[in-house]
């Protein structure tokens, strides 16, 4: 228990210390947050336009859709949000910055997320939020709960999938080209209901890459569209739940990729 | 303090192809380059000694020192550090030993050296009372005063050494790994880093591991050298031992009247008066000298004869 609240406050500091770092690069800060927003806006903007055209999608409302679309965007920017810095992984590796992680006496994941804090990635989280909240159906206070649950565990889906790929740059295999391609899958098809691809695809997303787990399955139960899902409703409850397992998993792999890990040369 | 046994340290890499499709054969091949960066070293360094860890480019150093730091998992053979194992227990091992890496600064490059300095402190759990204490210390014996305000990537490379010397000593590890500390330093820098590493060894009993390709740094600092190539050790003991084991004879270097140097070697049992006596009668001298064999010649000459 110690040792977690040591881990939290270092965290926190090493953060703190990258954000003040940061500070002096202030425009980028300014530009990235605009950025986001813009981006996912458009983003939306292209479903509301398909919505307009056709009333319904796959027995989904507009607004059902942006409740849906929200909490995709939500739960990829808290993943986004802690977890930007893995991207620059590979560079860590071949500056031999990872070197100096591994000389402190802190987790060595820790320590690499908390060289940055996804600042630009505020925009995402901010139009995820606006829409959340905008479209979302009266919920109990249960099932805001299970909502919460949702964006986490739906984080903890996405990062599992970018801590596995990143871990590949341990040992100097590039999986960056596949991770932009799984990011890809999550966004393209994360924001729709699923049912509107054929089974054979939505199989895929659902059981290959758990693409469905991070916003359609949580937003089915909080849509009370549980029906129409290709998993039980149980295992729709229990969502949030594989993101914490898949974690758990991707962390194993993680330290044994670390574990072979061959440093740069001088 | 460091036990070392048989440690062995291989690279596997798979086949870099070149052609179409080079890089999809990389990654689905089966074949492995391998490369031997560390081949069976074994030594043994005591509580409060300054050893040399000297051998030329990719002799192995650096791989050595990622494996005693715990960086590095070795392929086979052993290595105690302070009663640890240090890739199994990398976070204890962390604890008990500074590192400065001279072509890499540890420090926190956008922020003042005085927020790197807090940092480290945090990291390494040092109470506040005993932190200050330390940065007293550190500021007193490093002259960190002038420059703690300022950012890194504003200092000079000397002062940035300095930091990064406080930054591995702040909570007083009892050993402390050099990778080469001078290089690229002038004269002065040189000198306040050497003083440094002697008063820290000398207050503290600090154990010191020192890479460096300075050998004047070897000679200011330690009685004992340890000189790696190919990954082996080709000597460990002491660098008094080493010159009279190794030295290349003495040599006399003479000038000529006519402008032109000669040197004539002193083989073992020459007497030098009757030497420069028959040199002088052959030729006209204008000046002599007596070359004494040095550590780098010694060095050079162990290389040389490694390579046969």
């Amino acid at each position: 228990m110690a040792e977690i609240a040591r881990t939290l406050r270092l965290y926190w500091r090493l953060q703190r210390a990258s954000m003040r770092g940061a500070l002096q690069y202030r425009l980028n800060t300014v530009i990235g947050i605009a950025t986001g927003v813009a981006y996912q806006g458009s983003g939306f903007a292209f479903v509301w336009v398909v919505m307009h055209t056709f009333p319904s999608l796959a027995g989904w409302s507009l607004k059902e859709v942006a409740f849906l679309y929200g909490l995709r965007l939500t739960a990829h920017a808290f993943y986004v949000l802690p977890f930007s810095s893995l991207f620059g992984l590979e560079f860590l590796v071949r500056e031999g910055e990872l070197d100096r992680v591994l000389l402190r006496p802190l987790n060595p994941l820790v320590q690499i997320i908390a060289r940055r804090l996804g600042v630009g990635q505020l925009g995402d989280l901010l139009a995820g939020l606006v829409l959340l909240v905008i479209a979302a159906p009266p919920l109990s206070p249960a099932m805001i709960a299970f909502c919460l649950a949702a964006v986490v565990g739906g984080a903890l889906v996405e990062a599992s999938f970018a801590l596995v790929l990143a871990s590949m740059s341990l040992r100097t295999l590039n999986g960056f080209a596949l991770w932009t391609f799984v990011d890809d899958l999550f966004s393209r098809f994360g924001s729709y209901p699923m049912s509107v691809f054929g089974g054979a695809t939505q199989w895929v997303l659902t059981f290959v890459l758990p693409v469905a787990f991070v916003a359609y399955v949580p937003a089915s139960v909080l849509l009370d569209k549980t029906g129409a899902l290709n998993v039980p409703a149980l295992v729709a409850y229990g969502s949030p739940l594989l993101g914490v397992a898949l974690f758990a998993l991707a962390y194993q792999v993680w330290r044994h990729q670390l574990r072979h890990y061959q440093s740069a040369g001088n | 303090m460091i036990r070392v046994e048989s440690l062995t340290k291989v690279f596997r890499r798979p086949h870099a192809f070149s052609g179409p499709f080079g890089a999809l054969r990389t990654l689905v091949t089966r074949r492995y380059d391998e490369r031997v960066a560390v081949d069976g070293v074994s030594f043994e360094i005591p509580e409060g000694e300054i050893v040399g860890y000297l051998g030329p480019n990719g002799a192995g150093k650096s791989t050595t020192v990622k494996m005693l730091t715990g960086i590095l998992t070795p392929t086979s053979g052993r290595i105690e550090v302070d009663g640890r194992v240090p890739w199994r227990d990398r976070e204890a091992n962390a604890r008990a030993v500074g590192v400065v890496f001279g072509q890499r600064s540890q420090l926190w490059w956008d922020l003042p050296l005085i927020d790197s300095l807090r940092l480290v402190g945090d990291l390494y759990d040092v109470p506040a009372a005993r932190f200050t204490g330390s940065l007293r210390r550190m500021c007193d014996l490093l002259g960190l005063d002038d420059f703690l305000d300022t950012p890194v990537r504003q200092l000079s490379l000397g002062q940035r050494m300095r930091g990064d010397l406080a930054a591995a000593m702040l909570y007083d590890p009892p050993i402390l790994y050099l990778d080469e500390p001078t290089v690229g330093l002038d004269v002065l820098a040189k000198q306040a880093v050497r003083e440094f590493i002697v008063d820290t060894n000398r207050a503290g009993r600090t154990t010191v591991v020192l890479t460096t390709h300075d050998l004047a740094d070897v000679e200011a600092l330690c009685r004992r050298i340890i000189l790696i190539d190919k990954g082996r050790v080709l000597y460990d003991g002491g660098i008094d031992d080493l010159v009279t084991a190794y030295a290349p004879p003495r040599r006399l270097v003479v000038e000529l009247a006519d402008g032109e140097t000669r040197t004539f070697e002193i083989a073992g049992g020459t007497s030098v008066p009757e030497l420069i006596a028959q040199v002088a009668a052959e030729h006209a001298i204008r000046d002599l000298s007596i070359e004494e064999p040095d550590l780098e010649s010694v060095i050079k000459q162990i290389y040389a004869e490694s390579m046969r």
